[in-house]
């Protein structure tokens, strides 16, 4: 019980407690609604859609969002694989700000400046050059990422350098292999302040978009990714605001243009001068109006004839492009004395048939006689038949043609002119 | 109505003087409030969260987007405890503008700043146990300015640390400073202060013969009010939870910082700000412990408000003291926003 005394009054009024009842029922239904508010924007949240990829065994949850993405390609898939392996990001966040903090090069994983990470390991992309692994290592000492020829030409062409051999890229790397005479030990990478020559200015600020680490110049015809992705992602010609999810070894002429066949130089004035005509056929389009072709050079893709070890190097460090280029019409046609080289596959793990495997335009089988090139690497998309002419199917569309080789033809070369050119002279094409 | 456990832990009746809005601003009753709900979605995040450096940041990941209402729980927790800090500092300002620090409340308001600091470092380690890119330059910074202390702060580190650079003991650490050094600290400090608050006649009002008015109100409207305020509260933090969710970064990679400028958690900005001054002994602990002895100084040294001056703002007795924590209120305050308005790097 209570005791008041008269000095002190207990405070009871009927309308303060009326509206302190008010307040706290309208509080409580406050606090009941926000709630239910939370209730509800729980289940609002899209539910998360996990993956788990065989290859490391942590769950993934990117295709809550990305669920409708293609398969980057069949030796890539994503039950394999995943998305983080490759991209890195968070697998656990469904912010996307957050889910993507972490991702290496952007949407780019293939940017050489992340590369080992993403796409490097010795069962994967850097491994050991016997078991045909070593692609990032060879890329990144390669002349179309090291831009060694241009940075040479320019610098002997304007006096910066005695001579035309190479000493600079655009980073400075050392070599991977040193088993060519012409091949050099290290580049340094250019500094533009040790040049005040208004040409090689112009030429680091003008002409520095066509090697595989740099951004291509505007324009849907330029349109490639860097690192990996400049070849083996094809994006020419397609809508640059759309991201291309896509990896391949079957690539058309068109993504080797996005580089070459562009237009040409001008040393006078340091300008580039960009092809202008708008070719209507692939006849017209694929070479530059000044250019001499034979019809398997239009017919045919740029990856039929030049090899890996053309495009991606051989780990040597070169300063010009004809240290590491050597495809001839006789490598495949032979010469009026010889037969071309051919080679057999001797094992299922055989680099031609795992090539083979990759993209199966030809059902390549043990036992096969395929042609070879001079320095051994096997042209596996080709196959010798039993009445000694050859076969070669088409890498990007699998066509099959069949040819002969030269000896025993009517052929006109000379046993000492035996580069492309003198081929030209008869076989060209007219357009 | 017979009073149940909650009514009897206040007293049967108390001055309605005592009890008015205007006058407490509540925030001592808030601070408790919010302190609950830490214990209670603490707990709750402990089921999920995992103190090691390679899973703690992924934990809280999977806690936030895929446990139901985690991100929720999450969420009350971290501003809770922002507020919490906030409403600690309004509750310590009310006390020193209102004179009542005075005699017999001296002691009560030693343990309420030793509970401030209490609460500073409970934030500290929560917001390290993150271990994420944002609070990479804090541990470090936190740290080292252990390190610098003259004789003891080496073996400071070491102790803090658990090794000769943060690391794995040093999440194990402080995660064990954090659910329970602290935390029982806390409630057992906190409880204290709240027991004093009795013993020393409840909040501070002028004697009954200085009083002018003489109503009191029961323990079941004091409890009425409490409810009440408890309700707002909670529906305000839930908004809060909802509409602004708690930060999260990826988690720290050896080597590599993707951050380009290092902050402090809010509240201790000022004292980065410090930092920029020279010698980080004196500006990173002497001058913060510096402004604590000041506080403790003003209660027993300085002129304090006489009795019938208590229950009331900014009497007349205790000026000298309340413009000496007004101007270190300022001054850290405009640390802070020099600080936040600095020009973060893209």
């Amino acid at each position: 019980m209570l005791q008041r005394s008269s000095a002190e009054a207990i405070s009871d009024g009927s309308g303060l407690r009326f509206r302190m009842k008010r307040l706290t029922v309208l509080a409580s239904a406050a606090l009941l609604l926000v709630l239910l508010a939370a209730a509800w924007i729980q289940y609002r949240q899209p539910s998360p859609v996990a993956l788990t990829p065989a290859l490391t065994g942590q769950v993934e949850y990117c295709l809550t969002c990305h669920g409708d993405l293609p398969e980057i390609s069949k030796s890539h898939p994503v039950q394999t694989f995943g998305c983080v392996r490759c991209h890195g990001g968070e697998r656990l966040a469904l912010d996307a700000d957050l889910a993507h903090s972490s991702m290496r090069g952007g949407a780019n994983p293939a940017d050489l400046s992340v590369v080992e990470a993403s796409c490097g390991g010795s069962d994967c992309h850097s491994g050991a050059a016997v078991a045909n692994r070593d692609h990032i290592q060879r890329v990144k000492t390669s002349i179309q990422a090291t831009y060694a020829g241009a940075f040479a030409q320019i610098l002997y062409t304007f006096g910066a350098q005695p001579d035309l051999n190479a000493r600079y890229g655009v980073y400075a790397v050392q070599a991977y292999q040193n088993t060519n005479p012409r091949s050099l030990p290290y580049l340094l990478a250019f500094n533009p302040d040790q040049t005040t020559s208004p040409a090689i200015k112009a030429f680091l600020e003008k002409c520095q978009t066509c090697h595989i680490t740099a951004e291509p110049m505007p324009g849907g015809q330029y349109q490639r990714y860097t690192g990996c992705s400049a070849c083996h992602t094809p994006t020419a010609n397609r809508d640059p605001q759309q991201l291309v999810h896509q990896l391949t070894t079957a690539m058309p002429y068109t993504q080797c243009n996005t580089c070459h066949n562009r237009g040409n130089y001008d040393l006078r004035s340091m300008q580039f001068q960009p092809r202008t005509e708008d070719p209507s056929d692939r006849l017209h389009d694929y070479y530059q109006p000044i250019a001499q072709f034979t019809r398997c050079e239009w017919t045919l893709d740029c990856v039929d004839c030049h090899t890996r070890q053309e495009a991606m190097g051989d780990g040597n460090l070169y300063g010009h492009k004809k240290d590491i280029q050597y495809i001839q019409c006789r490598t495949c046609h032979g010469t009026l004395d010889e037969l071309p080289l051919t080679g057999k596959v001797e094992s299922p793990d055989d680099l031609a048939m795992r090539l083979a495997f990759l993209n199966p335009v030809i059902d390549l089988k043990v036992g096969d006689t395929i042609l070879v090139t001079q320095k051994g690497e096997p042209l596996w998309n080709t196959r010798q038949l039993p009445d000694g002419t050859y076969e070669l199917f088409e890498k990007v569309t699998a066509k099959r043609f069949t040819f002969r080789p030269v000896k025993g033809t009517a052929c006109l070369q000379k046993p000492d002119q035996q580069e492309s050119r003198y081929c030209h002279e008869c076989h060209v094409v007219q357009r | 109505m017979r009073p149940s456990f909650f009514h009897h832990l206040h007293p049967p009746t108390i001055p309605a003087i005592q009890a008015r809005w205007r006058y407490t601003l509540g925030a001592g009753g808030l601070a408790v409030f919010l302190s609950l709900v830490l214990v209670v979605t603490g707990a709750l995040e402990m089921f999920y969260y995992v103190p090691t450096p390679e899973n703690a940041a992924a934990s809280i990941q999977a806690l936030t987007f895929l446990v139901p209402f985690g991100g929720l729980v999450r969420n009350l927790h971290y501003w809770a405890a922002q507020i919490l800090v906030l409403v600690v500092l309004v509750h310590l300002l009310r006390v020193v503008f209102t004179g009542a620090y005075a005699r017999p409340r001296r002691f009560n308001y030693l343990l309420g700043l030793f509970l401030l600091v209490i609460c500073l470092f409970l934030d500290f380690t929560g917001y390290v146990l993150r271990w994420d890119e944002g609070i990479h330059w804090a541990l470090v910074t936190g740290t080292n300015l252990v390190r610098s202390i003259p004789a003891i702060g080496p073996g400071l580190y070491s102790m803090l640390v658990g090794g000769s650079q943060p690391g794995a003991a040093t999440l194990v650490r402080f995660y064990a400073w954090h659910i329970f050094g602290l935390t029982l600290v806390l409630i057992l400090v906190g409880g204290w202060h709240l027991f004093r608050v009795r013993r020393d006649g409840g909040i501070a009002v002028p004697p009954p013969e200085a009083r002018r008015d003489h109503q009191r109100i029961t323990r079941f409207e004091l409890v009425r009010r409490e409810v009440l305020a408890a309700l707002l509260a909670a529906v305000g933090l839930i908004v809060l939870a909802l509409a602004q969710p708690a930060p999260l970064g990826h988690s720290i990679q050896a080597g590599i910082s993707t951050v380009a400028d290092g902050r402090a958690p809010w509240f201790f900005l000022w004292v980065q700000q410090l930092l920029r001054l020279g010698d980080p002994f004196l500006w990173g602990v002497l001058v913060p412990l510096g402004i604590l002895a000041w506080l403790v100084i003003i209660a027993y040294l300085l002129p304090a408000a006489r009795p019938q001056e208590l229950g009331a703002w900014f009497p007349r007795g205790n000026r000298l003291a309340q413009l000496s924590v007004a101007l270190i209120v300022l001054a850290i305050l405009g640390l802070t926003l020099l600080s936040l308005l600095q020009a973060r790097p893209a």
